[in-house]
């Protein structure tokens, strides 16, 4: 029996062995097929250059896209039924789910199994790059100019669409998601006035008042049930690679503002990647009396996003932030949106905000489409008023009305709760146009005064995250893969006492052997390039 | 028409045997059975050696545009940048250390276990036990993190309110870099123990009768039985399954590993595995981390072989 069971372990021996080995190689795999740079498209069925339908006879498109918890299957959405009927191009949606995404869509690129487009797609600027370099994402800028009225007209009313999107050798990869909505580019700082008004507080102005504030909600039972179970302040679990949300909300008040999409201060035409700055310390130390005082949300760093949005809706939290009311709304009187608070050096900065091209790589066409002018007619018209609409709002009539034009749902669907399974906006990243012409929903009184208490406080000018060439883009990464983590881990640690802050120095020291002055050199070259 | 194919077959096949009488012969006559094998063969060959050809692009620059074959070679610059790499030290302690920490408090657990269910008069106490702790075995990774996340919750959970009932102070299990790998072990043990020991039983069963029987004549006792009889007996099986289990050393339970992972205790629970899967798959670095990964394949094949020449010496079992 023994001996037999012996070849049987040899066996397995064997095979785990090679299916390690095998293993390595399985993420690169790759049939040789090498990608042809530019597909014709059938002259037959020529694409109309204006006016609809797109195409006379109906052609079949393959998108890949992400489909957030709150969506309803895309082909049920009514946008996509009636823009068939109207363009002649029935779109089929590959459905990939917001958790894993990231992961399909680079096996999509690195098997070379590519769909025609890739539809709310979340391509970092370094995808965008490599990937269009590799010739599987077509460039975009030809075919921009001459099908994509809506969208050159948007990039000439707001130049720094196009510096945002153009690689520096002249290239567009990917289309973002564009908002021109002011409110659509924050995140709002609510506090619950109901607490502070209940124990007689004022707004608070300054970072010490805060701390007042939160340690009355902590203490003083403004809900009244007799128990100490009032949660103070909640932020968003952090994503890795992100930052952390937290440090985003609070660090205008220590003089930390986030400028090229990364922490950054410009100042004298200097370029200061601030990580190891003593304002840092200053912050995390603020941060962390917080944390041990149990003031600042403990399951903050381990929270699902579900369990972020019920803490919003509970009305048992003091203060957080979002951009908009709606997860809120049954008891939005409670809240009020506030500026952001003076630190103890006299800065008061909404540093964290979107640029207005907000979702970058939302949209890109590879090389397999055969009708690239018919799919770039097809995106443009979602960067008018009228396709946003059909996107965001569905059928006339059946889900919305109009009220002086402006698009609103109706009250009796939005009492079916269907509203966020009928749109691809709901759950972020959609490209389209957001404007304030269809912001009914999202930008209502109540956030429109929030976005108030911010707008003042905002950075005179704030920089899009620069487009490298691929070269840079590479080192970029390479460098930044090992910064954030290192960054990321620490702050986290530190905010929660896990590492005291005599490590410092030690903190300081690291991030120059993971050589942030030479990523501050190369951020520093293209801040120079960008304000020539 | 099939009839006489597999006739003319035949012939072939004794003519074949006539004329050379080895090997070919043999398996010319018993043809079937070799047939039957060629599908093992060539789903190895399919699953297994044929993405050894992708290895390649751990020297490579991988342009998935271009293809393996097309990217540029660049030797040894992605190994280099590993052994560089600020995290190197880190991955490769937590990597090991999991590993060494699981198998030597995990690993004699089912033994023990199969032990003490062998030694049970008690048969329906016994089977008890066995379906007891057997059944975490079917529960996947993900029910299991969330179990574990509930019972250790600072606030709610049952083990951190025993703690304070005892006068101390709650601790967060899940969020400290400290308590990662005793969390994650024992959880392992937990979960596996059961299904372990099975094979350890069966092994027991085989143990002669006889000899226990002349081990109670010599007036030995039950600790005696257990030390000189029942292990001497399974210890086969045992050297078998460590070195099968060294076999998987540097592949750690991924998936559990991940979904506990959070930056409060990354420190202690960022191993090789999830290192490759964040940086190779989510930020699409492919070649950095096919070399990162076929230096852990490396490493796992260098102990196997090592821990086999070993068994093969001392305990005179090996896997071949």
């Amino acid at each position: 029996m023994l001996k037999r069971w012996q070849n049987y372990a040899i066996g397995t021996v064997v095979a785990s062995t090679l299916v390690l080995s095998g293993c390595s190689s399985d993420s690169g795999s790759n049939d040789e097929a090498g990608a042809s740079a530019s597909a014709p498209s059938s002259a037959a069925n020529a694409v109309k250059p204006s006016g609809f339908p797109i195409v006379e006879q109906p052609i079949k498109l393959k998108f890949f896209t992400r489909i957030a918890p709150t969506n309803g299957p895309f082909k049920d959405m009514p946008v996509f039924q009636e823009y068939e009927k109207m363009s002649n191009v029935q779109v089929e949606f590959t459905e990939a789910p917001t958790d894993g995404f990231q992961e399909k869509k680079n096996l999509l690129f690195a098997s070379n199994e590519l769909p025609d487009a890739l539809y709310r797609s979340q391509l970092t600027q370094l995808e965008a790059i490599r990937y269009g370099a590799a010739g599987q994402l077509i460039p975009l800028e030809g075919l921009i100019e001459q099908y994509a009225p809506n969208l050159t007209a948007l990039m000439e009313q707001y130049p720094e669409i196009r510096s945002g999107i153009t690689t520096p050798e002249g290239h567009i990869y990917a289309i973002p998601g564009i908002v021109t909505l002011d409110s659509a580019r924050t995140d709002k700082k609510w506090i619950n006035q109901a607490w502070l008004k209940k124990l007689n507080l004022k707004m608070p102005e300054t970072t010490d008042e805060l701390y007042d504030v939160l340690v009355a909600f902590r203490d003083q039972d403004p809900n009244g049930n007799g128990q100490k179970d009032e949660l103070p302040l909640t932020a968003r679990t952090p994503v890795a690679g992100q930052g952390l949300p937290i440090v985003n909300m609070m660090s205008g008040s220590f003089g930390l503002d986030l400028q090229m999409g990364y922490n950054i201060n410009i100042a004298d035409d200097k370029v200061e990647i601030w990580m190891g700055n003593e304002r840092n310390k200053e912050m995390l130390m603020y941060l962390n009396k917080l944390y041990q005082e149990k003031l600042l949300d403990p399951e903050m760093f381990s929270q699902k996003e579900a369990d972020y949005l019920a803490k919003q809706a509970s009305g048992n939290t003091g203060m957080f932030f979002d951009q908009t009311n709606n997860v809120f709304l049954e008891i939005q009187d409670q809240y009020t949106g506030m500026s952001p608070v003076k630190g103890p050096h006299g800065d008061q900065l909404q540093s964290q905000g979107a640029p207005i091209a907000r979702d970058f790589g939302a949209f890109a066409i590879t090389s397999v489409n055969k009708y690239p002018e018919v799919t770039m007619r097809w995106i443009d018209y979602f960067y008018s008023d009228e396709g946003s609409t059909l996107l965001r709002f569905g059928r006339e009539g059946e889900n919305y009305e109009l009220r002086d034009g402006i698009p609103y749902y109706t009250d009796a669907f939005m009492e079916t709760g269907n509203q966020p399974k009928i749109t691809p906006y709901a759950g972020g990243g959609a490209p389209h146009l957001i404007s304030e012409k269809v912001a009914s929903l999202i930008n209502p009184p109540q956030v429109q005064e929030a976005q108030d208490k911010l707008t003042p406080y905002m950075p005179e000018v704030r920089y899009a995250a620069p487009m490298f060439d691929e070269e840079t883009a590479q080192k970029v990464n390479i460098l930044r893969n090992d910064l954030d983590k290192y960054y990321e881990e620490q702050s986290t640690k530190f905010i929660a006492g896990a590492l005291s802050f005599d490590k410092w120095d030690e903190f300081q020291a690291t991030l120059k052997k993971l050589k942030i002055d030479e990523l501050q050199q190369i951020y520093q070259e293209a801040y120079d390039k960008m304000a020539k | 028409m099939e009839i006489s194919q597999a006739e003319t077959a035949e012939e072939a096949a004794r003519g074949l045997a006539r004329r050379s009488g080895g090997m070919l012969g043999r398996m010319a006559k018993r043809f079937d059975l070799y047939l039957m094998l060629l599908l093992p063969i060539a789903w190895y060959l399919l699953f297994h050696y044929g993405p050894l050809y992708g290895l390649q692009i751990a020297f490579k620059d991988f342009n998935p545009g271009k293809g393996i074959g097309g990217s540029e070679w660049v030797g040894f610059d992605h190994f280099q940048r590993f052994f560089e790499s600020y995290y190197f030290e880190r991955l490769l302690w937590n990597t090991l250390s999991i590993n060494l920490f699981s198998l030597l408090i995990a690993f004699p657990v089912p033994i023990i276990l199969a032990l003490i269910v062998n030694e049970l008069r008690s048969k329906s106490f016994s089977k008890w036990l066995q379906n007891i702790t057997f059944i975490p075995h079917f529960m996947s990774v993900v029910v299991i993190v969330g179990i574990l996340s509930v019972f250790l919750s600072p606030n709610t959970g049952p083990v951190n309110k025993l703690i304070e009932a005892f006068g101390g102070e709650p601790i967060r299990f899940m969020e400290s870099a400290g308590w990662f790998k005793t969390i994650f072990i024992s959880s392992n043990i937990w979960q596996n123990m059961g299904w372990q020991s099975i094979i350890y039983i069966a092994a027991l069963s085989g143990v002669n009768p006889q000899l226990y029987e002349a081990a109670k004549m010599d007036g030995a006792s039950r600790l005696r039985r257990i030390w000189h009889v029942s292990l001497p007996g399974i210890v086969p099986v045992i050297v078998i399954l460590l070195i099968l289990d060294i076999g998987h050393f540097m592949d750690v339970g991924f998936e559990k590993i991940l979904l506990m992972q959070n930056n409060l205790n990354l420190e202690s629970s960022d191993v090789i595995s999830t290192f490759v899967y964040t940086t190779g798959i989510l930020n699409g670095e492919y070649s950095y981390t096919a070399a990162i990964g076929l230096f852990n394949s490396l490493i796992n094949l260098t102990l196997l072989l090592l821990v086999n020449r070993f068994a093969r010496r001392t305990a005179e079992t090996s896997l071949w």
